[in-house]
């Protein structure tokens, strides 16, 4: 029975060594790679366009700048040439598990048209993908349940992109917004009650002098004519 | 005009006014000789109705062997995932990747590692939970995301422990739908006794939490000098992990918990059976119990005596707690609605659920199904706000341990209401032996909490924690209850749980128990009253006029 045990322990050793690359995954104790791409070109893509590296920071702490968030990554928004391919350095500062999604790829290229990267903890993971030229904005989040509606969600654009997504802290408002009270102070009261009285004012004066405004509006009115006469 | 006039008029008006409020239309008016016709359930209204056994993987319910773990058989509409199984027994470091492969579990969810003490089965367990919410909200739109449905069209916000998973939490990009992994009840969690166990709560969430090991034996503080209590003071913040470690003396059915917030936490979902099972050669457990429910590679202990085992857990949620994480998405918001703005004191219980879900969810993964003369093992939690009273009918079965400690054979109990007060534990043993004390035969024996409100969903019958007793021979080959198909069709129905159907608008008696219709407006009376009130708005303008051009002269 020991024997069989250390085998077993043995094989899971192995199985950490040696990582699993299944139809287009690896994965490992640290995390995962989905779909990762550094060579095939996109059908569309004559040759790349531009080599970007790019470092994507990913934990709570990077949610500080953003009211009312509570996970995010380091930056919200990258725009590249068509073609482009992007080295991706994906680094997890939470104690916890994140993920690194792009959604809409070409589904030959990308199963199900995703890139994913994934890190059990705190770490790194290095993958590239190769963009195609098609002028479009793809979604990035981490997929956690609430974590991309806490703030994990940012986008990527290739040639400027075809528009922009919701919610994505600091770029765009959300679709289904959160209610907060108002500040009403004896201030803020005040100049509602100033406001209104001025109007009162405003539609006192003009009824009691409409005569002498009608006068001036009826002279201003000839004049003008007659200039542009 | 003159003040007789005025005197005139303002004696119509009051005339007419009272004449007006006399006629007024209501909303509600008596019917006279004909109360209005039965409306009927509207029947071709498809959307709504819902498939009883979705049956998606009907090769999960035999017999198996996976990675040489023996998984037993498990009819159930619903059976639970066999490569978890085979995962939750060995391990994601010692199963082959291609099991590990079949389900959502992380590569460093549950290490096994190490025989201490040379009996066969490994003895050091790392354990790794994440806090996940279900039927959250999203700054994206009008929906839910990551949803579980814990009864047709009835979606409360939840959280629970869930073992550390990867990929998409999702069923599929295009979908708001959890993935199956992700559910009610927390997992129940299982380990041996003397082990070295270490559970590391990885706080995925947006809250801060906590594990508090209720009833598991376990020193105050871990080997580092923390806290391995999981008190509110030492809350494990989001992004945040911490590690609490045991070494269990004492074998039986206890609890984990969340200790932050307490009262809110534990009525949102993170609660969960913690079971320790007595130290036994090969003794390879089932870490993870997904879902609750069948046991489907008992430990060696319960195979001695018993032919199966159960895990029951019992759990509330009132509904308006459950709301505060779907009106708002800003943590700041969650926080203080939950915390100050919501009154627990002040709240009900609404929804009550068996294994995560209401019937007749409850049948699809919450039945327990017997042969006859089976000797049955069950661990009954309530983790309800509220005590419940468990009855099984058809039964009587023999109170076997109370709160993880067993009872000495002599004083051990047989009753058929068995009452367990919020927190409590109940081991049970159920004999399926047709004596006419411990069972009455083969049958479809409904068992539920026989406090009223139990058997409800949100007040409506039938609901709750209702499941059945289900004797093999009476179920389908999707492991669903027979000759039940009329009940099915109404029962399953988001319709019905939204109270938008007549409880019998259907059969031989619905003209007389459906619905009744709408009464027909009176016309006369609303032609009346509609000249009426433009009479008096008249007479008002003209007394108005007639005042301004007395004034002018
Ligand atoms: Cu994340
Ligand atoms: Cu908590």
């Amino acid at each position: 029975m020991k024997a069989l045990l250390l085998v077993l322990c043995l094989l899971g050793v192995n199985h950490f060594a040696s990582a699993m690359n299944h139809s287009g995954m690896i994965m490992d104790e640290k995390g995962m790679i989905m779909n990762a791409n550094s060579d095939k070109l996109p059908n569309d893509c004559k040759k790349i366009s531009e080599n970007i590296d790019i470092t994507i920071h990913a934990g709570h702490k990077h949610a500080l700048k953003f009211n009312g968030k509570m996970f995010a990554f380091d930056n919200q928004e990258w725009d590249v040439k068509p073609c482009a391919k992007i080295n991706i350095t994906f680094i997890n500062d939470d104690q916890i598990r994140h993920q690194l999604m792009i959604h809409g790829l070409p589904g030959y290229l990308y199963p199900e048209g995703m890139f994913h990267l994934e890190l059990n903890g705190e770490g790194q993971l290095q993958a590239s993908l190769i963009m195609p030229s098609q002028k479009k904005t793809y979604l990035v989040h981490c997929e956690l349940p609430q974590h991309m509606e806490k703030g994990m969600k940012a986008q990527l654009k290739v040639d400027g992109g075809d528009g922009d997504l919701p919610s994505i802290p600091g770029l765009t408002a959300p679709v289904r917004a959160d209610f907060y009270f108002v500040d009403w102070t004896q201030l803020s009261l005040s100049v509602l009650v100033f406001s209104a009285l001025l109007g009162c004012t405003i539609s006192f004066f003009i009824i009691l002098n409409r005569t002498r405004i009608k006068d001036l509006f009826t002279k201003y009115l000839i004049r003008s004519t007659q200039k542009g006469g | 005009m003159t003040f007789k006039r005025t005197i005139l008029l303002l004696i119509i008006i009051f005339t007419l006014t009272s004449f007006a409020i006399f006629i007024a239309p209501r909303m509600q008016e008596q019917a006279e000789i004909t109360p209005p016709q039965t409306v009927y359930n509207d029947s071709k209204d498809n959307n709504n109705i819902i498939i009883p056994c979705p049956n998606e993987h009907p090769e999960w319910r035999a017999a198996q062997i996976i990675d040489d773990v023996n998984i037993d058989a498990a009819p159930s509409c619903e059976p639970d995932n066999p490569y978890d199984i085979a995962t939750s027994v060995k391990g994601t470091n010692n199963v082959s990747m291609a099991t590990l492969m079949q389900t959502n579990l992380a590569q460093d969810a549950l290490t096994m590692t190490d025989d201490l003490d040379h009996d066969g089965d490994p003895d050091v367990v790392h354990i790794k939970l994440e806090v996940i919410e279900l039927n959250g909200s999203t700054p994206d739109g009008d929906f839910l995301i990551n949803t579980f449905d814990i009864a047709p069209g009835i979606q409360p916000g939840l959280w629970v422990y869930a073992p550390k998973s990867r990929g998409m939490a999702l069923k599929n990009f295009n979908s708001v739908v959890a993935n199956p992994m992700l559910r009610a009840p927390s997992p129940v969690i299982r380990v041996e006794q003397d082990d070295k166990v270490y559970i590391t709560l990885e706080n995925t969430h947006y809250l801060p939490h906590t594990i508090h090991l209720h009833g598991v034996d376990h020193p105050w503080l871990n080997s580092k000098g923390e806290d391995n209590d999981g008190m509110e003071e030492h809350a494990v913040f989001p992004g945040k992990s911490h590690t609490y470690e045991i070494k269990p003396r004492h074998a039986g059915t206890m609890l984990y918990h969340c200790h932050v917030q307490t009262a809110q936490h534990f009525m949102m979902g993170l609660a969960g059976m913690f079971i320790v099972e007595e130290n036994r050669p090969n003794n390879w457990l089932q870490t993870f119990n997904i879902g609750a429910g069948q046991v489907r590679h008992p430990s060696a202990t319960v195979k001695k005596t018993f032919s199966q085992e159960y895990d029951l857990h019992y759990q509330s949620v009132d509904k308006k707690l459950a709301k505060i994480i779907q009106d708002a998405n800003d943590p700041r918001l969650v926080a203080e609605h939950m915390s100050r703005d919501y009154n627990m004191t002040e709240s009900f219980e609404n929804y009550f659920l068996l294994n995560g879900h209401s019937f007749p969810y409850t049948l699809r993964d919450a039945m327990i199904i017997a042969s006859e003369n089976e000797d049955i093992k069950l661990h009954i939690a309530n983790l309800q706000r509220s005590a419940v009273a468990i009855h099984i009918h058809g039964h009587k079965a023999t109170i076997t341990a109370l709160d993880g400690v067993d009872h000495p054979p002599a004083i051990q109990i047989t009753r058929d209401v068995f009452d367990i007060s919020p927190a409590q534990r109940i081991d049970l043993h159920l004999l399926t032996q047709n004596n006419g004390l411990n069972s009455y035969g083969p049958g479809l024996w409904m068992f539920h909490d026989h406090t009223p409100t139990g058997t409800t969903t949100d007040g409506l019958e039938p609901g709750g924690n209702m499941a059945i007793l289900a004797y093999k021979e009476l179920l389908d080959e999707q492991g669903m209850p027979k000759m039940h198909d009329e009940f099915f069709d109404q029962l399953f129905n988001k319709n019905y749980y939204a109270k938008n159907m007549a409880i019998w608008g259907e059969g031989e008696f619905a003209p007389l128990l459906a619905d009744a219709g709408l009464l027909a407006p009176n016309y006369l009376q609303i032609i009346l009253f509609g000249l009426t009130i433009g009479l008096i708005i008249g007479v008002l303008l003209l007394i108005i006029l007639a005042y301004k051009r007395n004034q002018k002269q």
